[in-house]
């Protein structure tokens, strides 16, 4: 579904994602994890074809992002940046309905289709009361809802996210994740999300893949890469891996944070 | 609101053929106009209808169109370049007329006069400095929005030290010139002005106003207006070029008119909200209605002699925006 083959990414000199090669399946969802300045930003960027590579490929469905226009591209894959603008003013459904310029296109207003399915997703999102309110004046949670709307109205097979979770409290995490864990499950969709939570992205997810400067250090099932000696190693931190109630929870241990 | 617009457009209309020295009312104006048309019989003098027709119109007209293209190409750089400070001078538009019209002006021996030739060399000063602009700080894969600015910001300085340099080494009479040019007027509208600077705005206006859905796509930042499928550089290429285009077209004709780019959005967004879709096409026609008042006001108030339209605009639309502004303050409180 999702294949990177050798992808390097700079800026100027300095290499921030170096010869990355993953093949994400479809209907999982893989998550990038790794500590700051690892690349993870850059590399999800990369794989909504956002950035342009030094060097290799990133294709979805075997078409090479680098080789569509941009409305092709946005039909194959929608991306929820880490911090996501929300003008002033707009509303919520207003907000929503940008999902759906790359059907109806820029000159042209948004057709019944269209507007059926903006509001076939703010029913699943559980937003439909809020669709005249000022997206710009939602929670956090709220306004995080509004952002995956945007981004599920799109109706790709692949959401790329970049720490869909910060500034949420654990409730609104959790209900953040659990939308997307369902759309996986009941709609086969593709996602590719970094996180910073640990325990969260052991819970949640099918993959991780850790990166350190740029470079995948290890690669597996959750339960391994949590456990690896390189996981501690990358972030140059104690951890311990806790198992309650058959979840793993990864615990920093105080007294010997540095290596 | 858009009747609200509409209605001030009309007035301004009005207003822009009625009042001047010669009082004539607007009816026998009207009658005047369907008699052109084959209907009824004018009551105008042959002076009279002159004095309508070949002074007052085209300089209402002129205004009409100024101050549409003004406000809609400062509402879309406002878009583009999401800056509530844009306006429609931000890429050098304004030092590079203003260089090529003192070029012209203080280039004659005898600088009595303003030249015939100054609305063409301050249209190619415009170009040229839009064009510098873009070539230091748009052409690059990683230019954004502020790289393109800050351009503009620089060649503005360079553009304007060099004007400044010609004006003092020019004549007092060459001086004074230049700087009734900067300040912007319509005192020399004529139906030739008109024809020359109407291609450009309709032109220029009708892209601009049909860019309004890109531009509200592009409130979200250039990534993610690229994820959702919109070709970010194209829509900045093509929306910068309408709006400098447009804008040059109209300066190099009237002068550098301040204001009018940087209030008339900012109202109309006030009244409307944040979508371009309504504010650019309401900026047109307010930004139309809004210039004609202005000038009436310019050309009457100290009669016979004229205020600089510049000061004028500021003058009217600054404590109107104060007005909307605390306004809606209240009702949001």
């Amino acid at each position: 579904m999702v294949n990177l083959e050798h992808v390097t990414l700079r800026a100027g000199a300095a290499t921030l994602v170096s010869d990355v090669s993953l093949d994400v399946a479809a209907g999982t969802w893989c998550t990038i994890i790794g500590p700051n300045g690892a690349g993870k930003t850059t590399l999800v960027a990369a794989v909504a074809g956002l950035r342009s590579l030094a060097t290799g490929t990133v294709s979805i469905d075997g078409q090479r992002l680098d080789e569509l226009g941009e409305r092709q591209r946005a039909r194959l894959v929608a991306y929820v940046p880490q911090h996501p603008e929300i003008p002033a003013g707009m509303t919520v459904q207003e907000y929503v309905s940008l999902g759906r310029v790359a059907f109806h296109g820029v000159m042209r207003a948004p057709g019944a289709r269209d507007r059926a399915a903006v509001l076939d997703v703010l029913e699943r999102l559980e937003l439909r009361a809020f669709g005249d309110r000022d997206g710009s004046t939602l929670s956090g949670g709220e306004r995080q809802r509004m952002v995956l709307a945007r981004a599920l109205v799109q109706a790709t097979k692949v959401v790329v996210l970049d720490e869909p979770t910060t500034g949420l409290d654990v409730r609104h995490q959790m209900d953040i994740l659990e939308l997307l864990k369902k759309e996986v499950a009941e709609c086969g969709l593709t996602v590719i999300a970094t996180l910073h939570d640990l325990t969260l992205a052991g819970l949640f997810t099918d993959r991780l893949v850790l990166l350190h400067h740029g470079a995948v250090l290890r690669d597996g099932s959750a339960y391994d890469v949590v456990r690896s000696a390189e996981l501690a190693q990358s972030y140059g931190a104690t951890l311990r891996v806790v198992n309650v109630d058959g979840h793993d929870v990864v615990v920093p241990v105080r007294g010997d944070t540095r290596r | 609101m858009a009747v609200l617009i509409m209605v001030a457009l009309v007035v301004a209309v009005m207003l822009g053929l009625v009042i001047g020295p010669v009082s004539i009312a607007a009816t026998r104006i009207l009658g005047d106009a369907f008699s052109h048309l084959g209907i009824g019989h004018s009551t105008l003098t042959s002076t009279q209808s002159s004095i309508v027709w070949q002074l007052r119109a085209p300089r209402m007209v002129l205004g009409l169109l100024a101050g549409s293209m003004l406000a809609v190409a400062g509402g879309t750089y406002q878009g583009v370049f999401r800056n509530p400070l844009a306006d429609p001078y931000l890429l050098g538009v304004a030092a590079g007329a203003g260089l090529g019209a003192t070029l012209a002006i203080v280039d004659v021996a005898n600088a009595a006069t303003v030249p015939t030739w100054t609305p063409l060399l301050a249209f190619v000063g415009a170009m040229l400095a839009v064009t510098l602009t873009w070539v230091i700080g748009g052409r690059s894969m990683r230019s954004t929005a502020a790289t393109l600015v800050l351009a503009g910001v620089a060649v503005s300085a360079l553009f304007t030290s060099a004007q400044t340099f010609l004006q003092q080494r020019s004549s007092v009479q060459s001086i004074a010139n230049v700087y009734i040019w900067l300040l912007g007027s319509l005192a020399n509208a004529s139906w030739h002005s008109v024809l020359v600077v109407i291609p450009y705005v309709v032109v220029c206006a009708l892209v601009c106003v049909l860019a309004g859905r890109a531009l509200d796509v592009m409130s979200v930042g250039d990534d993610e207006a690229r994820s959702l499928g919109l070709s970010v550089r194209s829509v900045r290429l093509v929306v910068v070029v309408a709006s400098s285009l447009g804008t040059a077209a109209v300066v190099s004709v009237v002068g550098l008119i301040g204001f009018v780019g940087i209030i008339v959005p900012h109202i109309v967004r006030l009244l409307v909200g944040t979508s371009y879709r309504r504010i650019l096409p309401l900026s047109v026609l307010f930004g139309a209605a809004f210039l004609v008042l202005a000038d009436t006001v310019a050309r009457t108030v100290m009669a016979p002699s004229e205020l600089p339209l510049g000061v004028v605009t500021a003058v009217i639309g600054a404590p109107v925006f104060v007005v909307i502004l605390s306004v809606r303050r209240m009702g949001h409180s």
